[in-house]
């Protein structure tokens, strides 16, 4: 698993060296990888498909533009990928102001879907290694304290800040802090170990 | 020893929920923590690990067409010069002249720049990873496919393998080097892949490969064999 893990990062690093170097083929090589996840995502913030795909274009274009600012001392590529698009979706809901309308899904094991005209044998084997990456990171967020997942999820697919998680949940500042905190940690622990 | 607040601060600008001001106090702390720096790193993973908690859906493949349309277009654009008027005077005309030294010494500075990436390209081996893109030939599943990122300084690479069905039993996949100095493919190792069909392998050719012209896989017996015996099931160039 390790072994896999580290090869797998090599091997995301050695493609966005080729994307810092114009190679279209890494970047083609790098979407199969990446895009179901982030596309995935995108959608559970945005709940709109035009929306997700035109967050999605802009991250992807800002990957093959920004490829040569990427520091691995920082994260991992999956990682560094995820923060970029979060970063541009979260711009589009500042700019359409409709965060209130954010669909909230569930974090249940779910098959993958293909929505419009998806290239479902290619990309379905792209994302089968993804896929259960998923089925492990669902099965430890959902074995979290509910308190923790619950505050974990507001920060992460609704961008609400810490001030407006406590609002909502009606709980002090420092409760929510606390359990944000430490249910990162853990599912950061889980994942390790797993 | 990280304070429970610096680790609450530190979840929070893992998760962006930071304000400016307290980005940037932050960042200042983290310059001058290396724990807090590594704890960071941490967290920033696990906030990575949360968006496959999403429901699994795959974009439409017309995006990825579109996407790398944008990127094509892009990379073929050129600025076009401006077109100077005469009824300028010499002003543009001194411009001109201007830029055309600065640009001689762009041109100087660009070799010179040249000449170090070579340097650099030669020194280090990352520097100098090719990508393969295998494709399925039958007897594969049509959508079978694999990549290699090779390094032919280290002779060592890593694949990639995707919807390849598990081999009979008392069969095995091989990896092969197709190089241009050797007559017959160089064995790469046993490549086995995982009940979804995917692979993803550390291999070092068991010869020096520095003329690699290909990557191929082949249905073997079990162990693998000094010499190809079986089909080739995917095979691509870089």
């Amino acid at each position: 698993m390790a072994e896999t893990f580290i090869a797998q990062q090599m091997l995301d690093q050695e493609m966005i060296a080729r994307i810092g170097r114009r190679d279209q083929s890494a970047f083609s090589a790098l979407y199969d990888r990446m895009s179901g996840p982030l596309y995935s995502m995108a959608m559970r913030m945005l709940g709109d498909p035009a929306e997700a795909q035109d967050a999605l274009q802009d991250v992807f274009l800002q990957i093959w533009s920004r490829a040569g600012t990427y520091d691995p001392e920082q994260s991992s590529v999956f990682s560094w990928t995820v923060l970029l698009t979060r970063s541009r979706v979260i711009d589009r809901l500042r700019a359409r102001g409709r965060r209130s309308r954010v669909v909230v899904a569930s974090t249940e094991d779910t098959p993958t879907t293909v929505t419009g005209d998806a290239s479902t044998v290619e990309s379905a084997a792209d994302t089968a290694q993804k896929n259960d990456e998923a089925a492990r990171v669902r099965h430890v967020l959902n074995n979290l304290p509910s308190e923790q997942r619950e505050a974990i999820e507001l920060a992460f697919f609704e961008h609400l800040s810490h001030h407006e998680i406590a609002a909502r949940l009606g709980q002090p500042l420092g409760t929510v802090k606390a359990r944000i905190r430490r249910g990162l940690l853990k599912l950061r622990e889980r994942l390790n170990n797993l | 020893m990280i304070s429970e607040e610096q680790q609450d601060q530190a979840a929070l600008y893992a998760l962006g929920l930071l304000g400016a001001d307290e980005d940037a106090a932050f960042e200042s702390e983290l310059r001058a923590n290396a724990e807090l720096r590594d704890l960071v790193r941490d967290l920033r993973e696990a906030a990575g690990d949360l968006a496959l908690a999403a429901p699994s859906l795959l974009p439409p493949a017309s995006l990825k067409q579109r996407i790398m349309r944008e990127i094509a277009t892009e990379t073929k654009r050129v600025v076009p010069m401006p077109t100077q008027r005469a009824s300028f005077g010499w002003v543009p005309w001194a411009i001109a002249a201007g830029l055309a030294v600065f640009c001689g010494l762009l041109a100087l500075d660009r070799v010179r720049l040249e000449r170090q990436l070579a340097d650099i390209r030669r020194a280090d081996p990352l520097m100098q990873t090719t990508f393969y893109t295998l494709a399925p030939s039958a007897p594969a599943p049509a959508y079978a496919k694999a990549t290699v990122a090779w390094q032919p300084g280290r002779q060592s690479g890593v694949i990639r393998i995707s919807n390849l069905p598990a081999p009979e039993p008392g069969k095995d996949y091989q990896l092969w080097a197709v190089d241009a100095e050797h007559k017959d493919p160089i064995s790469a190792g046993i490549v086995r892949v995982d009940k979804n069909g995917v692979a993803q392998v550390r291999f070092k050719p068991v010869e020096k490969a520095e003329h690699v012209k290909a990557f191929a896989i082949s249905l073997e017996r079990e162990g693998g064999v000094p010499k190809k015996e079986g089909p080739i099931l995917l095979v691509g160039s870089a």
